[in-house]
């Protein structure tokens, strides 16, 4: 008697918790539905206005949709950390170079630590580690472990980067984690710029000053490139693919200057390119043979944005700036997008920090009358002339084509710049209306397969049907409550294994109402035969559970996104199902049998 | 209402045919495994998916005309929405990129009927490779499990069976995505993250039958001759011949509004899922039970069962 007062006691508290997690939820539903019943936009304003904090809570805490169902993107990003390693090399030589494209490649194939398999490549080569990495007294292990902390710290110092960036741009609830030694996961519900969002994470923000090479030094690399290319002869071989799509180039070979069909010269001695060869270009000069014409300490860089040139044409200008930075963006510590001084173009203003202000003051102290670019990520944004000293620490981006991309360099400039460069490896994006499709679509399975089930159930077992059936109800109330108390979100896949879970809950009072037929057959009085039902059926059921619950488990573990939605969901359903449909039902039939109300017939 | 009440089907008796007709229906699918493989999904392929949604109808070949036109390259089919194309191309985290060619193309040749982007997916191929991995890894761990509890549960000649049952209606499914993949427009049946987790679910599921079976020849087993093995196996199935089907019954009704109801995106799982339960199903009473049966009958002595608690 004591125990089923327990058992009682225990219904009412798990129902009670169900309901009272998935208030929230269905409060949120109905001021959503408030909002949406007004007739102007005005009147649906103000009763969120004034409701807000109302709102707010409901919204906080009641069940959330996931990316597919809400709209949203996932996004898997890999920082590159064979990048990160070269950086942190010195010495570096052909075969160190040879070493690290083997470990790019392997890298991009496998999931493995990157520092095994650069560890592993050094090894086939028989290289020591030292003879780049560190100090060259240091052992291979002690090289080991301080990579592997650099590559820690890069990937923690990648990822707070990118939660800045996503928090100035501005998401409700992203969810930002790490996965191994290289991933960041990104979850942004509800995004509705995905394209600027790509830009804003893909780019490394590094920013650099760089002095400019005077324009006789740019025309004398550029000849020496050209003499070097038409000496090497085979050396635009592979101008094949340009040669298809731009004219100009396919006279490349016989016109005896293959450099200059692709850059032009002006008389003041700038140079440009076209928008067509630009991609070319760059490939062009960031071959090590073509670098080695250079000038000691120089490279050749593109303008970030393009200029129009007499034709209409769009055109990049080529700058020969020093390799080594005069000043980099670490020093900067506020960046603000306005409009220019003719209040037309938008620019971005930047303030460094004292060390930064002093180094600025001397730098442009010492070269008034020359030009230092602005580089970020590579790319020249702007290449003013230094008029004066600069004493107050200031600098301006401009060259730059809409506010709103001077506002995300605000962005990934106040965030900082990441330790190595960022891909996207992994993408899934679902636009809203799709995501109410999928809403729609889950909704209408959910109730048909509770109507299927709990109909059959109706007809095969009568009145047993219906006590399955109410725990039936209250399985499915657990699972949603659960998922809305825990703050985990509701995914299509989720969807499917409630309504799974519903086909399979029922399962084990099958189980039990068939034993019990079977006791009502042997003779039974109806009593023991219930009795005897429950307690004859728990092994079978106990051992269906378990085997369903590892397999779930494991999903659980080892998938990723969406499926562990589907495996979450299946867990709880199937845990709940021990409980609704052996101690619910049974409180049902104790109550029932009280009241006389049972029969031998009730079980079908 | 009472379906399949005190039967007497000699279920042993036809277990050679039983078992030929698994043979040949392993062999099918392995055979096609080999020569035709699988439809691998974008999950396991790499790749990215681009799916666009149309105001009003348009033809598969003019979309496919446009894409051609605007140089993007890759394959165009019908998707399972209305007026919705999936176009699939290689791998590049320059979606941007991708996503903005597709518009311009729709925007200038097909004008006033507007293609949206309801979805895009981009999967590198290092993380193809790892969810491969991962799924293999899940499946085997699965297995494992479920061999080491329901011989700690029963015995282990009853779990050998049970996972060669499973193993069974996994092929067996896996065979029929191999020789009907990319058959059906209204489902691809590519295998993907989603199809790992049927095969996850079915080799949960199947086993579910089979202990419901073991259940009670355990509790009828005990201080029986194993000449009366013959008998007690035939009698068990067909006493528990009821709650088999209801079981799975109830399970394949949920399914079955899945595939009908929840969309393309959830359709190959549905029904990997719905196929499996019917195969597993079988499995249990002419694979499970039968190869414990011979195993027995070879080993010539008598089973000792954990748990038998039944008086």
């Amino acid at each position: 008697m004591k125990n089923k007062r327990f058992n009682l006691f225990l219904i009412a508290v798990v129902a009670i918790v169900a309901l009272w997690s998935l208030w929230p939820t269905w409060h949120d539903y109905t001021l959503t539905k408030q909002i949406e019943s007004y007739r102007s936009s005005q009147d649906s304003l103000r009763y969120a206005l004034s409701h807000r904090e109302e709102i707010e809570n409901a919204r906080k805490k009641s069940l959330k949709l996931g990316l597919d169902l809400k709209g949203g993107m996932h996004l898997v990003m890999e920082v590159d950390q064979v990048d990160l390693f070269e950086q942190k090399a010195w010495n570096k030589d052909a075969k160190f170079f040879s070493i690290m494209t083997a470990v790019r490649e392997k890298a991009a194939k496998s999931d493995a630590r990157v520092i095994d398999l650069l560890v592993s490549e050094f090894g086939n080569e028989n290289v020591r580690l030292s003879r780049y990495f560190y100090d060259i007294r240091n052992t291979d292990r002690e090289i080991i472990v301080k990579l592997e902390k650099e590559s820690d710290d890069a990937l923690n110092r990648a990822k707070e980067i990118v939660r800045n960036r996503i928090d100035q741009y501005g998401v409700a609830e992203p969810v930002i984690t790490t996965q191994g030694t290289r991933k960041i996961i990104i979850e942004l519900p509800g995004v509705s710029d995905e394209g600027r969002v790509r830009n804003l994470l893909k780019g490394t923000a590094k920013l650099e000053f760089k002095l400019l090479r005077d324009p006789e030094a740019l025309v004398r690399t550029l000849d020496r490139i050209n003499t070097y290319l038409v000496k090497s002869g085979t050396a635009l071989n592979d101008t094949a693919s340009v040669a298809k799509a731009t004219p100009a180039a396919a006279g490349a070979s016989t016109s005896g200057k293959p450099l200059y069909d692709l850059i032009g010269v002006t008389e003041n001695g700038s140079a440009y390119t076209s928008e067509r060869t630009r991609d070319f270009v760059s490939a062009l000069l960031r071959r090590s043979d073509i670098q080695a014409q250079l000038p000691q300490d120089t490279e050749l860089v593109l303008s970030a944005k393009s200029d129009h040139g007499k034709a209409g044409e769009k055109l990049y200008s080529v700058y020969l700036v020093r390799k080594t930075p005069e000043l980099t963006g670490g020093v900067i510590t506020e960046a603000k997008a306005t409009f220019g001084s003719q209040g037309v173009q938008p620019e971005v203003m930047m303030t460094m920090n004292s060390e930064g202000t002093s180094k600025w003051a001397r730098i442009t102290g010492a070269n008034i009358g020359k030009r230092i670019a602005i580089v970020l990520d590579g790319a020249v944004y702007s290449a003013p002339v230094v008029q004066s000293k600069i004493p107050g620490g200031n600098s301006v981006i401009n060259g730059i084509e809409s506010l709103e991309e001077a506002k995300d360099l605000e962005i990934v400039l106040k965030a900082g710049a990441l330790p190595a460069p960022v891909r996207i490896i992994e993408e899934r994006t679902v636009g809203p209306s799709l995501g109410a499709d999928y809403i729609r679509a889950g909704m209408l399975s959910l109730s048909w397969s509770f109507i299927a089930v709990s109909v059959f159930m109706l007809v095969y077992y009568r009145k047993a049907g219906i006590a399955a059936d109410i725990a039936l109800v209250l399985n499915i109330l657990i699972v949603l409550s659960v998922l809305a108390g825990f703050s985990a979100s509701l995914s299509l896949p989720g969807i499917a294994g409630i309504v799974l879970t519903i086909g399979m809950a029922v399962d084990a009072n099958v189980l039990i109402y068939e034993r019990i037929r079977e006791e009502l057959d042997a003779g039974k009085g109806l009593v023991s035969a219930i009795e005897l039902g429950y307690d004859r059926a728990f092994s079978s059921i106990l051992d269906s559970h378990v085997t369903t619950l590892f397999a779930a488990f494991l999903l659980y573990t080892y998938g990723i996104g969406p499926i562990q939605g589907f495996a979450l969901t299946l867990m709880i359903g199937t845990s709940a199902s021990l409980f609704t449909s052996i101690v619910v039902t049974k409180e049902i039939f104790s109550f029932l049998l009280s009241r006389n109300v049972m029969s031998e017939k009730s079980f079908g | 209402m009472r379906i399949f009440h005190k039967t007497n089907f000699d279920f042993l008796g036809f277990r050679k045919i039983a078992y030929g007709f698994s043979v040949f229906i392993l062999l099918a699918g392995m055979i096609s495994l080999v020569v035709k493989g699988l439809n691998y999904g974008i999950d396991f392929r790499g790749g990215s998916e681009v799916l666009i949604r149309f105001e009003k109808n348009v033809d598969v070949s003019t979309v496919r005309s446009v894409i051609d036109k605007a140089g993007l390259s890759g394959s165009l089919k019908q998707y399972g929405l209305d007026r919705s194309f999936l176009f699939s191309t290689a791998f590049s985290g320059e979606t941007n990129d991708l996503k903005s060619r597709i518009s311009n193309a729709f925007a200038a040749d097909l004008q006033g009927n507007h293609g949206e982007i309801v979805r895009i997916d981009a999967v590198g191929p290092s993380i193809a490779s790892d969810l491969k991995w991962s799924a293999v890894k899940a499946l085997f761990a699965a297995l494992l499990a479920i061999l080491i509890y329901v011989g700690f549960r029963f015995e282990v000649k009853f779990a050998t069976a049970g996972v060669v049952a499973i193993f069974h209606d996994i092929l067996t499914v896996l065979g029929l995505f191999s020789i009907l993949g990319g058959l059906f427009d209204f489902m691809p049946l590519e295998m993907d993250q989603s199809i790992i987790a049927a095969f996850l679910t079915i080799a949960g599921y199947s086993i579910t039958d089979t202990v419901v079976v073991y259940d009670r020849i355990r509790e009828r087993i005990r201080g029986q001759k194993p000449s009366d093995y013959e008998r007690i196996f035939n009698e068990s199935m067909n006493q528990t011949l009821g709650r088999t089907i209801i079981t799975s019954g109830t399970v394949l009704l949920s399914v079955f509004v899945l595939f009908i109801f929840a969309g393309p995106a959830i359709r190959g799982f549905a029904f990997a899922v719905f196929v499996g339960i019917l195969i597993g199903t079988y499995s249990s009473i002419f694979v499970a039970a039968p190869l414990v049966y011979d195993w027995l009958r070879l080993s010539k002595s008598p089973v000792h069962l954990r748990g038998s608690k039944a008086s």
